[in-house]
C-alpha cells in the first residue's frame, strides 16, 4: 500500500513538474521588443576571456547608449566550439547578426557566401585602415570584413625568472630546459587534438619562423624540409619534457601568471588576459627568437551574417566602431593589439606597456594563421595537419611520415 | 571476537573507500573553486577548502546567469523525462504485446537511432527545427532530447514488461480491462522501478546535453548550464574557480533528483519480495 501510494505520488508530482515545464517553456521564447528598436547579436569568443569580455561588454554598452534604433548584446558563444556552432548557424539561414570570427573560419564562412558584402555598409576609403591585415578582408575585390582586431605573436617571458630573454633558438631551448625544475616549466604550447585550432596556431610560429610555408600559393607544402625542420624543432621541445604534458591553454596560461611557465609564444591580446589573472606578474615580450623573423598574427575579422535581418543596423555598429575615439577605446581593452586604423598609442600605455613597439614592429613580417591560395579550406587542411603532427608527438609515427601523410590527405582534400 | 572485528573494519573501509571513490571529485570541485590563484598551482595542492574564498560562490549567483542556467537546465532535463517516459511507456507496451507489421524492423530502427552520434544530426535537425520554428526555444531542446533519449527508454521498458506475465493481464481482460487500463493499472505499477530508472537516465541525459543546445540557442538568457559554464572558456583565458564553482552547482540538482528517486528505484526493486 505504502509502494502504490508513493507511486501516484512519483506519478502527480511528475506531472505538476511537467505542467510547469511546459508553462516556463512556452515563457521562454525570444522576440523584438516591438518598440522600433532592432535588437542585434554580436557573437564573439572574446566575451568569454576574463579581462576583456567585461571591458569589451561595457564597449558594447557605450554604442547601445548613443542609439535609440539600434541595439547589440553579446551572444556568448564558448570558444573550443565556437567556429563549428556559427557556422552551422549561419549556414543554416540563422545566427548571430555580427560575428568576430578567427581568419580560418572567417575565409570557410566568406567562400560559402555565409558572409554579407561590406561595400554597401561602409566607405573604406574613409578610414584609415592598416593595409597588412586589411588585405586579408577583401575576396576578388569584395569586402567581407574589417579588421576587428589584429595581434602579432611574440614571446611572452617571466622577468623574474629570466633576466635577459634568449635571442636565439638554441638559447630559447637550454632557457626552456634550464628552467623547468619541479613544478615549474621552461615553456608552455597546445599540444593534444582536443585544442585543434590552438595547436595551428602554436605550430605556424615554428614552420614560418624556420623558413617553412604552408603552400607556395598554388600547391601545399605540407612536408617541405623547412616545415620539417620547424615542426622537429616543436616536437623536441615536446621530447624534451620542457613544458606541462596535457595541460590545456586555459591551465598553463595561468601558471604562467602565477610564475610556474617561464616563457610561452602568444599574441598581444593574451597582455590583458594575464594582467586580468595576476596584476603583480613581472613579464614582459620579446620577437621570437627563431631563424626566421616570421611569425603568425591573429587576425579577428568583424563580419555581417548574410542572413541577418538587420544589415543596415549592424553596419551602423560597424561604423561607429570605427570612429576614431571608439578604436582608441577598443585598441585599449585589446591590449597590445592593433584594430581596424592606425591608432596612436598614448603616452600612459606605453608606460604601462613599455613592450607595446615591440608588438607594432612585427606587424610588417606576421601573416595570418591560414594556407595562402588555399583559404576556405584551411580549417579542412588544419585538421589533417593538426591530426598527423599530434600523432607524431605521442610516438604514433615519426614526424617526417606524419607529414608525407597530411601533405597526401590535404592535397586530396583540396583537389 | 577478533575476527568479528576485523570483518567489520574491512566493511566500513570498503564503504569509505567506495564513498570517498563516488563523492571524491565533487569535493575537489569545491575546493579547487574555493582556492587561491597561487593555491591552484602549488607543488602541494590543498587538500582542504579555502572559506575565504567563498565569496566566488556569491558572485556566480550574484550575476544572475547561473541560476538562469540552471533554471532553464531543470526546465529542459524534467521537460525530457517526462516526454520520453510519458512516450516511451506506450512504445514499450505495443512492442512487448502487440504483433503488427514491420515491428522487428522498428526495434532495429530503435536501436540504431542509438548509434548515430549527436553531433552527426545536428546540421539537419538545425533545419528542420528552423522550419517549425524551434530554434532558440526551450520546447526544441526538450523534444530533441527526447527524440534522442526515447528509444533507450522504450527498450527498456518493453524489456521490463516483457518480464510480466501475460495471464495478469488476460484476467485483467477477463474482468473487461481495456487495453490502456490494463497497460496503466497492471502494467505501470509493476514496471516502477524501470521507469524511475528510465527517468533517470532521461534526465541526466537532459541535464548534461551540450551540442544541441549550443547550436539551437542564440538567446543568452536561454543557455542550459552545461553552454553557460563552456561560456567561461575564453580564447585566452578561463577562470577556473568561477567555472569550477558553477559546475559544482550544476551537479547538485542532478545528485539531489537521483537520491530522490533512487529510493523508488530500490522499493520497486524489492517489492513483492517476500510475498507469494
Amino acid at each position: 500500500m505504502g509502494n502504490q501510494r508513493a507511486r501516484f505520488g512519483i506519478a502527480r508530482a511528475t506531472c505538476a513538474l511537467g505542467l510547469v515545464a511546459t508553462l516556463l517553456t512556452g515563457c521562454g521564447s525570444d522576440g523584438d521588443s516591438g518598440d522600433g528598436v532592432t535588437k542585434l547579436t554580436f557573437a564573439a569568443s572574446t566575451f568569454g576571456d576574463p579581462g576583456r569580455g567585461p571591458l569589451l561588454t561595457k564597449w558594447l554598452d557605450e554604442f547601445n547608449q548613443s542609439q535609440t534604433k539600434v541595439q547589440v548584446s553579446a551572444a556568448a558563444v564558448p570558444y573550443p566550439t565556437f567556429g563549428q556552432t556559427v557556422l552551422t548557424q549561419m549556414g543554416s539561414g540563422k545566427g548571430p547578426d555580427l560575428v568576430r570570427f578567427d581568419m580560418p573560419e572567417f575565409e570557410a564562412a566568406s567562400d560559402a557566401g555565409l558572409v554579407a558584402p561590406l561595400d554597401k555598409v561602409i566607405d573604406a576609403g574613409k578610414y584609415d585602415l592598416l593595409k597588412q591585415p586589411d588585405q586579408f578582408m577583401v575576396h576578388d575585390g569584395v569586402r567581407h570584413g574589417v579588421i576587428f582586431e589584429a595581434s602579432n605573436y611574440a614571446m611572452f617571458y617571466n622577468a623574474d625568472l629570466i633576466p635577459t630573454p634568449p635571442t636565439t633558438y638554441e638559447q630559447f631551448t637550454s632557457t626552456a630546459k634550464s628552467l623547468t625544475k619541479g613544478d615549474v616549466f621552461g615553456l608552455a604550447f597546445r599540444q593534444t587534438e582536443a585544442e585543434e585550432a590552438g595547436v595551428w596556431q602554436d605550430i605556424f610560429n615554428y614552420v614560418y619562423g624556420f623558413g617553412g610555408a604552408w603552400s607556395d600559393g598554388k600547391n601545399l607544402t605540407i612536408n617541405s624540409p623547412e616545415n620539417l625542420k620547424g615542426l622537429q624543432a616543436f616536437k623536441d621541445l615536446y621530447d624534451a619534457n620542457v613544458i606541462p604534458r596535457g595541460a590545456d591553454a586555459a591551465t598553463f596560461r595561468r601558471m604562467f601568471a602565477e610564475g610556474k611557465v617561464g616563457m610561452e609564444l602568444n599574441n598581444g591580446g593574451y597582455v590583458t588576459a594575464t594582467r586580468g589573472q595576476n596584476a603583480k606578474l613581472n613579464f614582459t615580450v620579446a620577437p621570437i627568437p627563431f631563424p626566421v623573423r616570421k611569425q603568425g598574427a591573429i587576425l579577428a575579422p568583424i563580419v555581417i551574417n548574410e542572413a541577418s535581418e538587420g544589415k543596415d543596423e549592424a553596419g551602423t555598429f560597424i561604423k561607429w566602431a570605427l570612429e576614431p575615439q571608439n578604436q582608441v577605446k577598443l585598441q585599449e581593452i585589446l591590449g597590445a593589439s592593433s584594430v581596424a586604423t592606425t591608432t596612436q598609442r598614448s603616452a600612459e600605455s606605453l608606460k604601462a606597456t613599455p613592450f607595446l613597439p615591440v608588438f607594432d614592429g612585427l606587424t610588417e613580417t606576421s601573416l595570418p594563421q591560414i594556407v595562402l591560395g588555399f583559404e576556405a579550406k584551411t580549417p579542412d587542411i588544419r585538421k589533417v595537419v593538426v591530426q598527423n603532427v599530434v600523432a607524431a608527438l605521442q610516438g604514433k609515427a615519426d614526424l617526417k611520415s606524419a607529414l608525407d601523410r597530411a601533405q597526401q590527405q590535404a592535397t586530396e582534400l583540396v583537389r | 571476537m577478533r575476527r568479528f572485528r576485523f570483518g567489520v573494519t574491512a566493511r566500513i573501509v570498503a564503504v569509505l573507500v567506495v564513498l570517498g571513490v563516488a563523492v571524491f571529485p565533487l569535493y575537489w570541485m569545491f575546493v579547487t573553486a574555493l582556492s587561491s590563484n597561487s593555491d591552484l598551482f602549488a607543488d602541494q595542492p590543498r587538500l582542504t577548502p579555502d572559506l575565504g574564498q567563498f565569496g566566488v560562490f556569491v558572485d556566480a549567483l550574484a550575476e544572475g546567469k547561473a541560476a538562469g542556467w540552471l533554471l532553464n537546465s531543470l526546465i529542459i532535463a524534467v521537460g525530457t523525462m517526462v516526454l520520453s517516459v510519458g512516450l516511451g511507456i506506450p512504445l514499450g507496451y505495443a512492442l512487448s504485446r502487440f504483433s503488427f507489421w514491420g515491428k522487428a524492423v522498428l526495434t532495429v530502427v530503435l536501436l540504431f537511432t542509438q548509434m548515430l552520434p549527436e553531433a552527426l544530426m545536428v546540421v539537419p535537425l538545425f533545419a528542420l527545427f528552423r522550419r517549425f520554428e524551434l530554434l532558440d526555444s526551450l520546447t526544441g531542446l526538450i523534444l530533441v532530447n527526447s527524440a534522442f533519449v526515447l528509444p533507450i527508454v522504450a527498450l527498456i521498458l518493453k524489456g521490463a514488461i516483457d518480464g510480466i506475465p501475460k495471464e495478469l493481464e488476460e484476467a485483467a481482460r477477463a474482468d473487461g480491462a481495456r487495453p490502456f487500463t490494463t497497460l496503466t493499472r497492471i502494467n505501470v505499477p509493476l514496471i516502477a522501478p524501470s521507469i524511475a530508472a528510465t527517468a533517470v537516465i532521461a534526465f541526466f541525459h537532459a541535464w548534461n546535453e551540450y551540442v544541441f543546445a549550443v547550436t539551437f540557442i542564440f538567446n543568452p538568457d536561454l543557455q542550459p548550464a552545461s553552454v553557460g559554464i563552456a561560456n567561461f572558456i575564453g580564447e585566452l583565458g578561463t577562470p577556473i574557480q568561477t567555472v569550477m564553482a558553477v559546475a559544482f552547482l550544476f551537479t547538485l540538482p542532478a545528485v539531489a533528483f537521483y537520491l530522490l528517486v533512487q529510493k523508488y528505484v530500490v522499493s520497486g526493486m524489492t517489492a513483492g519480495a517476500v510475498k507469494g
